[in-house]
């Protein structure tokens, strides 16, 4: 059963196309990410999927079919702006918020009570929730995420506001969700963060989906034919294919001309005897990709 | 427990258990405690309880029967101390015994003129006391019965055209009450229509909605805020008047006129079964203004608007009782946001037939209903739009099915 599959789908407000003609689908055990800068469109696609807007175009069908009020159950989400009740303690809105995904009071108690002590918050229960921190917010709205267990996680900057500690908890967990087989949907600008969790992402810029994959398969498609050496000594002055030596962060990143591949220039680097600590294909981060993409330029080629 | 009922008790339980509904709840009988405080204080300041002096020149007082509930607080019986002649009279006034005193001519009753000396100026309970306390002597021969029956004089009552509703002048509590109710119910209407239009800003302000119409459909937020936000008003409501009858029951073993309050059954039913359609109607509107508007502040100055038409019929409150079939009090019924207190102060005054209430009412259902499908549309285009405010034609757009 496919967690998400979105078809075509298109949402315009007044004359502004906020979404055009997206599709993507996210599998059960796999962590998603849905990339794209401010105003791209990914917050009207996450609620068109989650039915809080209707599309003008186009079909979503969440967890084996059409979104229904029963499926909210199995739904956790995590919005960018977040919502909790601020006058009542902690302990009193998780537990409402629990019981609206359909947990019996028991359970939701019980479930709350172990995860306030999980995420380090059960001291703070009885607190009204304007009186915790930014993070200790953060974290009890990711509670009312994952609290009753769902089957589809879509989560919204995630790490807005968290130390390196909790960022490292909060990683874990949706790890360990996806190896549950939960399928969690991942908005984020934190690069760094995709890099190490999504197993495939989509970016979307100004409505439109401008690139897909999995990350290793759009690294790829996005490597340069340009080289990354570490060595002792001095590099030959003129290499054959090489058009460009340029300092990338402690490295040299040779810039090959277009007929010349890597095979060769390592070829001609050994036997011209330098003494190689490291050579590599110079792939660009998924941040390089992103700024690449959106601003339509080539970070090193200014 | 099905999502909507979750709505509707964390709606109720969350503004019955706060401080701010204790004290609106605590306010009504505390001010009513207040006025009444006032009332007596200002009536033992100003009511002089000292004796008033006589002297009887004709005889009808010898022997005379005391008159009064010295222990009455509002009007206090004086003791009433006869003199043999005008000089000791005189005398007992200047020392400050007696307060005033008054001379019954030899001739009296042929000569109805009676010198009361004073001085300081005689207060209305002192002349009243006097009254009685002649007319009561004067009539002492008589039977009680009798006696009783002159002294309660004429009652003129009115009685409306039909037969189904009259008032007795001396009643004028039976009259004033009926309003007051009517005014406690527009009081609870607004009060918790604050409430709710409170907590749907607040709800947009922080998010929190985006969050819940993910776990129910928008719908059901809706009318579970509705729902929950009446039930508050009307525990407010019962309560008062729970209390008002519980003190009206207490005091009135001390105040009699009290026990004479009765309110007509068939008017109490009417207006509690009109006031629940005018009750979702504004509750409906409140939670559409809190989805549409961009701020709490916004929210405050546009929900005065509604708050005119509703207050209306005290503004023109004199040529509806003078005239309760009159054009402008015809007019207001049929309006549904002033038909509440139009209706409740025509009825005291005239008969409004069945078929009318019947027609009034039905206009005020639809109404009901109007508001909420347009606060349900409202609200779902409205509950996303932050910092923008959503005009009336937006939500009447077709187009809106499609958000």
């Amino acid at each position: 059963m496919t967690a998400i599959q979105v078809e075509n789908i298109s949402k315009s407000f007044g004359s502004t196309r906020a979404v055009d003609d997206v599709s993507f689908e996210v599998q059960p055990g796999e962590i998603f990410g849905l990339l794209g800068p401010n105003g791209a469109g990914k917050t009207t696609s996450l609620r068109i999927i989650l039915d809080i807007f209707k599309p003008d175009t186009g079909l979503v069908q969440v967890l084996g079919g059409k979104m229904s009020e029963e499926k909210k159950n199995h739904i956790g989400y995590l919005p960018e702006e977040r919502g909790l009740y601020q006058d009542i303690p902690v302990e009193r809105c998780l537990n409402f918020m629990a019981q609206l995904k359909g947990l019996d009071k028991k359970v939701a108690e019980e479930r709350i009570a172990k995860m306030l002590k999980t995420f380090d918050l059960y001291d703070e229960r009885k607190k009204k929730v304007k009186e915790l921190s930014k993070g200790m917010q953060q974290k009890a709205q990711l509670i009312t995420t994952l609290v009753h267990e769902p089957q589809l996680i879509i989560i919204d900057e995630p790490f807005s506001a968290l130390d390196p500690v909790n960022t490292q908890m909060v990683k874990d967990i949706l790890l360990q969700e996806r190896n549950k087989g939960k399928a969690v949907v991942m908005c984020t600008h934190q690069m760094a963060q995709v890099e190490q969790l999504c197993d495939r992402l989509v970016l979307i810029n100004h409505g439109q989906v401008v690139l897909d994959g999995t990350l290793s398969d759009i690294r790829r498609k996005f490597a340069s034919r340009d080289v990354l050496v570490l060595y002792d000594g001095d590099l030959p002055l003129n290499i054959p294919g090489v058009r460009q030596v340029v300092p990338h962060n402690g490295r040299r990143k040779l810039v090959l001309d277009e007929t010349t591949t890597p095979h060769q220039v390592l070829k001609e680097l050994v036997n011209t005897g330098v003494q190689l600590d490291d050579f590599e294909i110079a792939v660009p981060t998924l941040d390089e990709i992103f700024i690449k993409i959106v601003s339509g330029r080539d970070l090193e080629n200014g | 427990m099905d999502k909507f009922w979750q709505i509707v008790k964390y709606e109720y339980t969350r503004h019955v258990f706060r401080k701010r509904f204790i004290f609106a709840l605590l306010s009504l009988p505390l001010m009513l405690v207040f006025l009444l405080g006032i009332t007596l204080l200002s009536g033992l300041l100003i009511s002089d309880r000292s004796p008033v002096g006589y002297v009887d020149n004709s005889g009808i007082l010898s022997d005379a029967v005391m008159t009064g509930n010295p222990k009455d607080p509002f009007e206090p019986g004086l003791s009433m101390i006869a003199y043999p002649s005008e000089a000791e009279a005189e005398s007992a006034l200047s020392s400050g015994k007696v307060q005033a005193f008054f001379v019954v001519p030899e001739n009296y009753p042929a000569n109805l003129n009676i010198p009361l000396h004073f001085s300081a100026d005689p207060d209305d309970n002192m002349l009243m006391q006097v009254r009685d306390f002649i007319k009561t002597n004067l009539l002492r021969s008589r039977p009680i019965a009798d006696l009783e029956r002159i002294q309660a004089g004429t009652t003129f009552i009115q009685v409306s055209q039909d037969g189904s509703r009259q008032f007795a002048e001396n009643e004028w509590y039976n009259l004033a009450i009926p309003i007051l109710v009517a005014i406690l119910f527009i009081v609870v209407i607004m009060t918790s229509g604050g409430y709710l239009l409170q907590a749907v800003v607040e709800e947009k302000e922080n998010r929190t909605m985006e969050i819940i119409v993910t776990s129910v459909s928008p719908m059901q937020l809706m009318a579970g805020k509705i729902i929950g936000n009446i039930s508050v008003g009307l525990t407010q409501l019962f309560i008062w008047l729970f209390f008002s009858g519980l003190a009206i029951l207490v005091a009135s073993r001390s105040i009699p006129f009290l026990s004479n309050i009765k309110l007509p059954l068939d008017y109490l039913v009417k207006n509690l079964l009109f006031i629940l359609p005018a009750y979702v109607s504004v509750a409906a509107m409140m939670a559409a203004l809190g989805a549409t508007v961009t701020g709490s502040q916004e929210a405050q100055q546009v929900s005065g608007i509604f708050t005119l038409p509703i207050m209306m019929p005290l503004w023109f409150v004199a040529p509806i009782l003078s005239n309760p079939n009159g054009p402008i009090a015809v007019f207001l019924s049929y309006f549904p946001l002033s038909a509440p207190i139009t209706l409740a102060l025509r009825m005291v005054f005239t008969t409004v037939t069945d078929l009318q209430w019947s027609i009034f009412f039905i206009i005020q259902v639809l109404f009901a209903v109007f508001m909420l499908w347009l606060a349900a549309r409202a609200f779902r285009i409205g509950m996303l739009q932050y910092g923008k405010r959503i005009r009336l034609v937006d939500i009447l757009r077709k187009e809106v099915r499609h958000v």
